[in-house]
Order: C-alpha cells, then structure tokens, then sequence
C-alpha cells in the first residue's frame, strides 16, 4: 500500500466510519480474559510453541506470550489461540 | 467454530508433523484451505494438529513440496467407526439373525389366555381354538382376525352368548360371557287372552281360564278369548252375596291356552321373467404378495390366470415386530373365475315361483308354527318384463294375545 492509499483509507475510516481492519489491513485481536486470543486478518505464522506465538503482519509482527498454548483453529487469515495469555506485543520492524 | 461443526460424522484424523518448525508446515496448509484445528507442539521437533478426512489428498499435495514428515495418529468418526464395524463380518450376520429372530417370535402366539367363564366352557374354548389353529406356537399371520375368530367360536359354541377376542402382542385374551338359562318367569297376575288377528277359530285348547268363544266362532282383533276370571260378570248382580261370596267372585287366574283360528293374507309379488346372475365356476388360483408399504412384491403365482371375468378375494396379514405394526404384510389372492348366467323362465314357472316365494316369506314372518294352507291368485298382469301377483293365503295360526288384568282399585 503507498502512501496515498494509506491517507485515503485514514481519511475513509475517520468521516465514513468504516471499520479501520478492514481499510487499513491490520490485524483485529479479539481477546476474552487472558484464556483465549482470536487474531484476523493476519499475514501468516513465523513461530508457534507452548508459550510463543509470533504473527507476520502487514507492517511488523505480532508476538504473544503465555503458557499451555494450543492453536484451536487455523484458517488462512484466522487463528484462534488458547491457552494463558501474559503479554500481547507490536513488535516494528 | 462451525468448520469443525459435524466433524465427527464426516470422520478427522490427527497427524505429526516431525521437522524443523513444523507449525509452519500447519500454516502452509492453512493457506491453501486445510481447516487445521487443536494444533499443539508436544516438542520442538513435532506439532499436532486435526484435519477433516477429505482434506488428506490435500494434504498429501503439500507435503510432496516440503521437506517435513507426516504420520497419521489417531483416525477418528463414523466413517472410520462403520469401516471398522463392517470388517467384523460374524458381529453383523449375528446382528442380522436376531434382528430375525426377535421378527419371527414377534409373529408367533405365546400365550392364549380365557377369562370369565367356568373351566367346562373354557375348555370347550381352547379345544376349539386349537382347532382353529389358535395355540401357542402358532404362526400369526396364518390366523383370521379377531373379529372373524369371535364369530367362528359364537358360531361353534351355543353355550357363549358373547366372547370377545382380543390381541394384544402376542397374547390372545379371551373373554367370555356364558348364556345363563333362565327360566321363563311365570307371570302369575290375572290375565286374559285376546284375539291378535281376525279370524274364524278352528280349533282351541284352554289349560286355564274360562273360554268364551267356541270352534267355528268369527273373531276380531281385540275380541276377548280366553277369560282370567273364572265367575261370569252376570253374578255381579246378585246383591244378595254375603262378602265371601264376593271374594270368589273377584277371584281371577292368569288365563293359558291355545286358540288356532283360520286368518287370511293378500300379499303382492313381482317376478322377473328374465334373470341374470353371477356363479363362480370354481376354478381359481392363488398368488401370493409380500406388501411393503404400498409396493407389492410377488413371492408365488406370478402369472395371470387366463379367466374371462374374475373375482378377487383378498386377504392381508401384517407382520409385527415386538408390540409394533410393521408396514410389511403378507397378502394372499384367491383368483377365482366367474361366469354370467341367464335364465329365461314362462308365465307359468314364474307364477309358480311367485307363490313358493310369497309363502316362504309369509312363513319367515309367522313364525314355524303357522300353517300355510290353501292359497289363491287374485290378480295376475305382465308389465316391463316382470309378472305382478296378487296372492291371497288362508293360514291356520295361534291367534293368542295376552291382555293382563289390571288389579288396581
């Protein structure tokens, strides 16, 4: 995305009031207590373990930390995580 | 969470995924549109995970470019279960033969059980029964419905004024109500005897009462016959009587006799000439059908017998399974050939026909004991086809009414 389409998409989510995921392509984290992440829209997976979780997104990744982590579901753009979640970090490139 | 809904029927396996990152080789199948689910990483070498059974070809195509290696864990669903359940051949012949099994005990008598009656009379019933076919170890469908059974045992049993059968499973209860014989209750109150009909009296025969009409007399209907009281009306008059007197006087029986008496009848008849009627030949031919639903499936007689008219008769037994109906019956034809006859008789024959026919039922509505003696024809025509008579009978009958005396004051 070059820089025009972002100021569209920002201008697009201000005055139109459409959902910013879906304009600007960032990943929507859906989170419930710290038992369960539900992460879409994302651009694919770098790392998983017991305790890690590292997301490809479209600017940087996302990296999730915890315990006893078990991926409930895996479709192309969705993951639904479980287990205990500690931290939920941006990390920029 | 509705992709993995109904997973179970349509069968999922788990497979290892052994390599260097294998959850990658999970997100590689993602991409290309293998629903993954319960992906767990047991080590750092090896990754779990379910996928839908249709998914393994496409599973199959992604491993070919990568370097990981896939087992097959756990194998799990109906499709799975049923292919292990239909390679256990002795189980499912076994399943098949009680399922059989338990049919045919459905379709047997167990028990026959009669209530209501004495034991004389409850043997007669399980005797005819027996006969009938009716015991236990009986095949159902070969027995007549219970209505059809009801009738045979009233028919073969005088003493049983009702019985009622019923099936219940494979039980057939009975039960039975005995005719009691019950003397005919006198009527001891003072009566008299009335003439029914009109009619001339031939002969009379009074047990009790006092008669006041004689052979030869011309009655009317309602004309007194036979008097209860014993005393003629006419000593009424003599005041003089002392009060024991009057007590004979009063003193009334309850009249008994027999007055035969000549009576006459006109009734009218007509007679076709011509009739036409239908007699079965007695040429017939079985077929038998197993019925399920409404679909009839031949077992034996499978052609048509080559007969001009037919008449069908049908007759359906239904299978049972335990206590159910089951829409499975056994169904038995009897086709049997029919041919149309016509007869073609004279005036005279009809004419003859005609009062044999007029007397008959002359003699149903009489009663046995009426003697139909001497007839005439009145008038005789010929219209459309048929004779029209007009017949005039002379009958020697018990003319007897009985009339109570009312004893009131």
């Amino acid at each position: 995305m070059n820089k025009w389409q972002r100021r569209i998409g920002n201008w697009l989510t201000e005055h139109l009031e459409l959902p910013s995921d879906v304009i600007l392509e960032l990943p929507r984290i859906t989170t419930i207590g710290k038992i369960h992440a539900y992460i879409e829209n994302h651009r694919g997976l770098i790392l998983f373990s017991d305790n890690e979780l590292r997301l490809k997104m479209e600017y940087g990744y996302l990296k999730i930390t915890g315990k006893n982590f078990v991926l409930k579901m895996m479709l192309p753009e969705e993951i639904l995580l479980e287990g205990t979640i500690n931290d939920i970090q941006f990390i920029d490139h | 969470m509705k992709e993995t809904q109904g997973v179970f029927l349509t069968g999922y396996v788990t497979v290892k995924v052994i390599g260097h990152y294998p959850e990658l080789f999970f997100d590689v199948c993602a991409r290309k549109g293998v629903t993954v689910w319960n992906i767990k990483k047991t080590s750092k070498t090896e990754c779990e995970g379910n996928i839908r059974l249709r998914d393994i070809p496409l599973l199959k195509s992604v491993r070919r470019n990568t370097v990981y290696k896939v087992t097959f864990v756990h194998r799990k669903g109906i499709p799975f279960l049923s292919k292990r359940f239909l390679s256990h051949k002795p189980l499912i012949i076994g399943l098949f033969l009680s399922m059989f099994f338990v049919l045919f005990l459905s379709n047997i008598v167990w028990d026959v059980k009669v209530k209501g009656v004495h034991p004389e009379i409850e043997k007669r019933i399980v005797d005819q029964l027996n006969e009938y076919g009716i015991q236990p170890g009986a095949m159902k469908f070969k027995i007549d419905p219970p209505s059809q059974i009801q009738q045979q045992l009233l028919n073969d049993i005088p003493e049983l004024l009702w019985v009622g059968v019923t099936e219940k499973g494979t039980t057939y209860h009975l039960e039975g109500v005995e005719k009691t014989v019950v003397e005919e209750e006198e009527t001891n109150g003072p009566r008299n005897l009335v003439a029914a009909k009109d009619g001339v009296i031939v002969d009379m025969y009074v047990s009790k009462g006092r008669p006041v009409v004689q052979v030869n007399d011309y009655v009317e209907r309602g004309d007194l016959l036979v008097s209860g009281a014993l005393r003629e009306q006419q000593n009424e008059e003599d005041e003089d009587s002392d009060e024991e007197k009057k007590d004979e006087q009063q003193q009334v029986v309850s009249a008994e006799g027999e007055v035969i008496a000549k009576t006459w009848y006109e009734t009218e008849v007509n007679i076709p000439l011509k009739t036409n009627y239908e007699v079965l030949t007695g040429e017939n031919k079985y077929k038998y059908f197993l019925k399920f639903a409404s679909v009839f499936i031949p077992i034996w007689g499978f052609t048509d017998p080559d007969f001009d008219q037919i008449q069908t008769e049908v007759n359906e037994r239904q299978f049972k399974f335990l206590k159910w109906d089951l829409p499975i019956s056994f169904v038995e034809h009897n086709v049997q050939e029919k041919t149309n006859l016509s007869d073609e008789r004279s005036k005279e024959v009809a004419v003859k026909d005609g009062i044999e026919q007029a007397k008959t039922d002359l003699q149903k509505q009489l009663g046995p004991d009426a003697k139909i003696s001497f007839e005439k024809v009145l008038h005789e025509s010929i219209d459309s086809g048929k004779v029209n008579l007009n017949l005039y009978f002379t009958v020697e009958e018990d003319i007897v009414k009985i009339q109570p005396l009312s004893q009131g004051d």
